[in-house]
């Protein structure tokens, strides 16, 4: 490979880089990816034919605190923060009430999976568990652009 | 059959395609914008029943070009790039794919596969629908296989494009009508040759036998 040719695949590289972080992403963010990633690890452990109920346990504990803190993850009250990469949309802001109920669906669902992994309950898990996601996707779909 | 009205004397019919050839090219042909529709519109369970429709076809179709009729067979017609090169300034009629076009195949099947195997781990941020050896790997990489899936059908896009360049500039230029052959399995050709092999019966049922039972297996998340 000439050296020209491999300098033009580098910036080509770093620019590709520097446009995936262009700005800064919102904290919340790692937040619901911890969220999503726990879910996971519940719904794997789910699908294999000796669940490890330890695993799902700190998961389904891990899930259920984040839904009860997730409401002060969206401070203020005008939308959004200006200069943050976001898929926030300013309907959260516009109709609390609305928003609130979807929160408290989620909450509710991760509830019911914590109380569900507590008593160690493996067919309750797995209800509770697919109870879990619709509530992710019902808030997404009108809070959360796509 | 009898002699079409427009076949000058001397000319002979190959049969080019076989059957399997056509089914599984006319089944990509109505499964990819079907499922670029429903990823759209967000019916992921018709998306994922035609995911593994697609996978069978394209097993069957790796196993065809291994066990298939000759026109079918990858080593009948994928060439170096000498062939390539020596077609491109001869321009002689090839019975089956042309050194050129065999690039085009092999591409294509190259990138349906990794579509494909891109849509196996893939899993959206809700967990709600994934692929069904998402569990498999981690959240991380799941996510990201879903949005190279979801960018890599813009590249199957532009080589469908060339596909359908080339087929028109055969159409309009040279003259050659390479639709008809794909839809009949026949061709008429000016010049004497013999008939390419044909695949067996058997081989064709045990190839959609075998292909679906891999994809059954794959489709249930690949139990060991």
């Amino acid at each position: 490979m000439s050296r020209a040719f491999g300098s033009v695949v580098a910036m080509a590289v770093l620019a590709l880089a520097a446009g995936c972080s262009s700005e800064p992403r919102s904290p919340r963010h790692d937040k619901f990816e911890a969220i999503a990633k726990a879910s996971k690890t519940v719904g794997d452990e789910l699908k294999k034919d000796a669940p490890d109920l330890a695993v799902i346990k700190t998961n389904a504990q891990s899930v259920d605190a984040s839904a009860k803190a997730l409401p002060s993850w969206f401070p203020g009250s005008t939308g959004p923060e200006p200069g943050v990469k976001t898929d926030a949309k300013p309907e959260i802001w516009q109709k609390p009430a609305e928003f609130k109920a979807a929160a408290d669906k989620f909450a509710a669902a991760a509830a019911a999976l914590r109380a569900a992994a507590d008593a160690g309950d493996v067919a309750a898990i797995r209800t509770a568990a697919a109870g879990l996601g619709p509530t992710c996707k019902g808030c997404h779909e009108q809070f959360r652009v796509d | 059959m009898a002699t079409a009205p427009d076949a000058a004397p001397g000319e002979v019919e190959v049969r080019l395609w076989d059957g399997p050839v056509r089914l599984v090219h006319w089944g990509f042909v109505l499964l990819i914008p079907a499922m670029w529709a429903s990823a759209e519109f967000g019916q992921m369970q018709a998306h994922r029943a035609m995911g593994y429709a697609a996978l069978f076809l394209l097993l069957f179709r790796l196993y065809w070009g291994i066990a298939g009729s000759a026109t079918a067979r990858f080593a009948s017609f994928v060439r170096g790039p000498g062939a390539i090169l020596r077609y491109v300034r001869s321009g002689a009629t090839v019975i089956g794919h042309n050194p050129l076009g065999a690039l085009s195949v092999v591409a294509l099947l190259a990138l349906l596969g990794l579509q494909i195997g891109l849509g196996l781990i893939a899993q959206d941020t809700d967990g709600e629908f994934a692929g069904p050896l998402a569990r498999l790997v981690s959240y991380e990489t799941s996510r990201l296989a879903g949005d190279w899936h979801e960018a890599m059908f813009n590249l199957l896009l532009v080589l469908i494009a060339l596909h359908v360049a080339a087929i028109l500039f055969y159409l309009i230029v040279r003259r050659d009508n390479l639709v008809r052959p794909m839809l009949t399995g026949r061709k008429r050709v000016g010049t004497t040759v013999e008939q390419p092999q044909a695949g067996s019966a058997g081989h064709a049922i045990g190839g959609v036998v075998l292909s679906a039972a891999v994809t059954a297996w794959i489709a249930a998340g690949a139990p060991l």
